[in-house]
């Protein structure tokens, strides 16, 4: 009976773990989607300025102010990354793990996130010949690691990544809001 | 009994076959045929007079296209860019891309993509990207 619980409930783990591998064709990742123009959307702003250098170092301290730490800047393309590392700590994955191992009678630890790393770039480029409008796109993104666990008697070792954009319309909302103030003018979208 | 011995031999001689490095050929970095072909299909050449625009342009193009930018270098003329193969969050693929004054007013425009660590030989990829590319250069000199 025991045998019968835990070998259902490996199987089911496994057909929920094989249903999520489907690989993109690199094909399809250098298309224009039609997503596209709503994620440009949302991720940039235009801004009435000459002062592309001005810009460049508002966005820079406004990623500051929001606990990044900038890594790698290029002034003549206009271009900043910055990171933060955070805990992924949730409780939903705390519970859900409690639950898998009473229900697998103590064989099955699922890992949970542990550690993330959030990180944003930005690219600041003048869109018209006189350079009077300037143009600022950022993308946010993350990269999770998972901590350790077990499967009956297999060990999950630590340090498996997940990485995803972040694509939630507030936060680039709130980067945008913080930027203008910064650079004393109101941004505005095509 | 011998059946199992004579099993056992040929398991050990397998066995052992397989840990004989195979040996790195002469040719290991001389250019081949195929060699010289990506290369065509990695290459573009874009009237545009200021490299500092058509390096704006391959940016911004990466940017539609989903990229995130990683590293780039002015003066080399260098951008390079990764993205994740959406839905699934486990396969990276990269991309390098470099521009260069090919003749005055000529750009050469170089992209080298990587999936997952292994390079992607697909024409119709290329194509792709080269297709996004135009369409934002062209913007950019609106």
């Amino acid at each position: 009976m025991r045998r019968a619980i835990l070998v259902g409930a490996c199987l089911l783990l496994w057909s929920q773990l094989a249903g999520c591998v489907t690989h993109t064709q690199p094909v399809e990742l250098f298309q224009l989607t039609e997503e596209s123009p709503r994620h440009k959307a949302m991720q940039t702003r235009f801004f009435e300025t000459k002062d592309e250098a001005e810009l460049l170092s508002a966005s820079a301290a406004v990623l500051q102010d929001l606990g990044f730490q900038v890594e790698e800047s290029v002034q003549d393309v206009g271009f900043l990354r910055a990171t933060k590392e955070r805990s992924a700590r949730e409780y939903g994955q705390d519970i859900g793990r409690f639950f898998a191992f009473v229900l697998s009678l103590g064989k099955l630890i699922m890992p949970v996130d542990l550690h993330q790393k959030i990180a944003a770039t930005l690219i600041a480029r003048p869109i018209n010949p006189e350079a009077t409008r300037q143009e600022v796109r950022i993308m946010f993104y993350r990269v999770v690691w998972k901590g350790d666990g077990q499967a009956d008697r297999q060990y999950i070792p630590p340090g498996q990544q997940k990485m995803e954009m972040l694509r939630d319309p507030v936060m680039y909302q709130q980067f945008f809001a913080k930027l203008s103030k910064a650079v004393f003018l109101e941004p505005f979208a095509l | 009994m011998r059946a199992i011995s004579g099993i056992i031999l040929i398991a050990g001689t397998l066995v052992l076959q397989g840990c004989a490095a195979p040996e790195p050929s002469q040719d290991l970095l001389a250019p081949t045929e195929a060699q010289m072909k990506i290369r065509s299909v990695q290459t573009r050449t874009f009237d545009v007079k200021d490299r500092q625009l058509a390096m704006r342009g391959v940016i911004a193009a990466l940017q539609d296209l989903g990229f995130i930018i990683e590293r780039a270098n002015e003066p080399l003329g260098l951008v390079t860019a990764a993205r994740f193969a959406e839905p699934n969050y486990y396969d990276v693929v990269g991309v390098t891309v470099t521009v260069r004054q090919e003749t005055e007013g000529r750009m050469m425009i170089r992209a080298n993509a990587i999936y997952n660590n292994k390079p992607i030989e697909d024409p119709k990829v290329y194509q792709n990207f080269f297709a996004t590319l135009e369409r934002s250069l062209f913007i950019t000199r609106e």
